[in-house]
């Protein structure tokens, strides 16, 4: 990084850390979520539907005395962080490639990395708060489910935090190929969807065939959704576990095989997307945008 | 031509193709410190290739560049520190407030420039609390322009700055450039399609096409190298009016005025514009185009 050019006169500027500009730049984007209605709309309407859900189904859960309400939230919560990993995320990443955004941190010393730094701290902030804002409402309104004891809270945080880690990446890399903003939300919206239903996030997994809980298995949602209904539900809900266990060793396994699938992916993708940022790239897109009748973003 | 040290941006044999199309074929460019250079050219003449590759946002085919004394591919934070863009497409960053982003942008530079001087600087004081996407399209652009020297660059890209712009807007504009320019010491590489900004502004023009540099040098040099000669038009004296292209108007005005031993009715002498001798350079055939640095061309045939 320090190489030193002959050529270059004496006075070498130093440049500022990009943690201070990321951490700042990470604090006014949140600023922006909390005055934007349209988008703080879109995170809480996800809470909302999950407490009309669970206040609306009152059998238990088969063959255990865990109200069904539970398991639909503890679902309605890993889907939220699904959610802001795979959908939110690159959508963001998409729309701030096209408007230039990106372009300008390149242009700006240090101004990717602090992108990264404020998109980090953006995503953990608006999951960890969603969560909480679903729970808390949860136990309020609709005697939701809380973690049982110390064991539940640190499951908690530990399934939460490898969850985001099992989607962020993933999510960074999804938003470095998508062509733009208008067609990235309707090519992640399907499958998500798709996964949402069959991973055993609303309903129990056992009541779906076998083929369908395989191929759900293969994806994060479904451990997600597991590891949050170990912490949140009591123990002896676990007899209406596929396994007739939490797994949560696997549970691990499987977010961590995702994460490092993600980094492996996301990298090379946006360092790719970051270099072929250039202002030529930026009007076509601007061009297309306007060609399609709808304003970037 | 400015004799200084090393230039601030230097590319030999620059060459750039996408698989079997060429776009540059060989460019040679030096912008010296201090200096003010517009690169002229049709589009698709390779001047927004040429340009992103100093910029460092694209890998070149061949060649030698040098830019601040690196080379724009293996550019770190430190040379990105010291570089200056304003390019014409960006609606970044719409949510923000104007004050709110450039403060944010002066946190990455070591001794940025004051936020509420530069707002200053750019008139825009009064929109200092407004949302960038409620910003009008001159606003924006000068906004732009905030960001791109917020960071006390030594090198300004400036890519078609004042699209869009009103005339006062426009004269604003051109009267900061000039300012960072002259008073600061700022190099600037200036892109645009509006010939008489280049003249304006530009110390030197330097004019890409077919992806070759055609020809380089300040305006009068250029008017000479394309052999845009100079119009004299006149009335005779049976009333008929006349025209006659010349390189060297002063004598052709010496001689008729001999000739007619008087006054001479409409009499004008019309110096080549740069408009003249872009034309001519665009669309003179390209064989003629070797070695063309402000020499005057023998071949020319007035038009």
């Amino acid at each position: 990084m320090t190489e030193t050019h002959p050529a270059q006169d004496g006075q070498r500027r130093a440049v500022r850390t990009p943690w201070r500009a990321g951490l700042l730049r990470g604090g006014i984007e949140l600023r922006h979520l909390l005055r934007n209605p349209k988008e703080m709309s879109g995170h809480l309407g996800n809470v909302v539907v999950a407490l009309v859900v669970a206040g609306l189904v009152g059998d238990d859960v088969p063959g255990t005395r865990t109200p069904m309400a539970h398991l639909v939230l503890a679902g309605f919560a890993a889907y939220l962080i699904f959610q802001v990993g795979l959908l939110n995320l690159p959508q963001m990443l998409v729309t701030e490639r096209e408007e230039g955004a990106l372009l300008r941190l390149r242009a700006t010393p240090g101004g990717i990395h602090a992108y990264l730094v404020a998109k980090s701290l953006l995503v953990v902030v608006t999951t960890v708060a969603t969560l909480a804002v679903l729970l808390a409402l949860a136990a309020l309104l609709v005697d939701g489910p809380l973690p049982q004891g110390p064991a539940g809270w640190v499951t908690l945080l530990w399934v939460t935090m490898l969850g985001l880690l099992a989607v962020v990446p993933l999510g960074a890399a999804i938003g470095a190929v998508l062509p733009n903003p208008r067609e990235a939300l309707a090519l992640i919206m399907l499958p998500a969807m798709a996964l949402l239903f069959t991973s055993g996030a609303v309903f129990p997994l056992t009541s779906l065939p076998v083929p369908v809980q395989q191929a759900a298995s293969v994806f994060p949602l479904k451990w997600m959704a597991q590891g949050l209904r170990s912490a949140l539900l009591p123990d002896s809900a676990r007899a209406a576990e596929a396994a007739g266990s939490w797994e949560l060793p696997m549970v691990a396994l499987v977010l961590s095989a995702w994460a490092v699938l993600g980094f492996l992916l996301a990298v090379p993708l946006l360092r790719r997307a970051a270099r072929r940022e250039s202002g030529s790239r930026v009007a076509a897109g601007i061009r297309r945008a306007e060609q399609s009748g709808v304003p970037a973003g | 031509m400015t004799a200084s040290s090393a230039p601030v941006v230097r590319a030999r044999g620059l060459t750039m193709a996408y698989g079997a199309v060429g776009i540059l074929h060989g460019v040679d460019l030096d912008v010296h410190r201090g200096e003010v250079l517009a690169l002229l050219g049709p589009n698709g003449a390779g001047k927004t290739t040429t340009v992103e590759i100093l910029e460092g946002f694209r890998r070149r085919s061949g060649g030698e560049v040098s830019v601040l004394g690196s080379d724009p591919e293996r550019g770190d934070d430190a040379w990105r520190a010291r570089i200056g863009l304003v390019l014409q497409s960006w609606r970044d960053h719409r949510r923000w407030r104007v004050a709110e982003l450039l403060t944010h942008f002066a946190a990455y530079y070591a001794d940025p420039r004051d936020p509420a001087g530069l707002l200053d600087l750019v008139g825009l004081t009064e929109q200092a609390g407004r949302q960038v996407e409620r910003l009008s399209g001159g606003q924006r652009r000068r906004l732009d322009v905030a960001l791109g020297i917020v960071g006390r660059p030594e090198l300004l890209f400036l890519d078609e700055p004042t699209t869009g712009f009103d005339p006062e807007a426009r004269h604003e504009f051109h009267l900061l450039v000039e300012r960072l320019a002259r008073e600061e010491g700022v190099t600037v590489l200036l892109t645009t399609h509006d010939l008489v900004e280049a003249e304006r502004l530009a110390d030197r023009i330097a004019m890409l096409v077919g992806g070759r540099i055609r020809a380089h040098g300040t305006p009068a040099e250029l008017a000479r190298g394309a052999a845009a000669r100079a119009e004299v038009r006149w009335t005779a004296a049976d009333g008929t009016p006349r025209r006659e292209r010349t390189a060297d108007p002063s004598r052709l005005v010496w001689e008729l005025h001999r000739d007619a031993g008087g006054p001479i009715a409409g009499l004008e002498v019309r110096r080549p514009t740069l408009e003249d001798t872009y034309l001519h350079m665009v669309h003179r055939p390209d064989d003629a185009a070797a070695g063309t640095e402000g020499n005057t061309n023998s071949e020319e045939r007035a038009a």
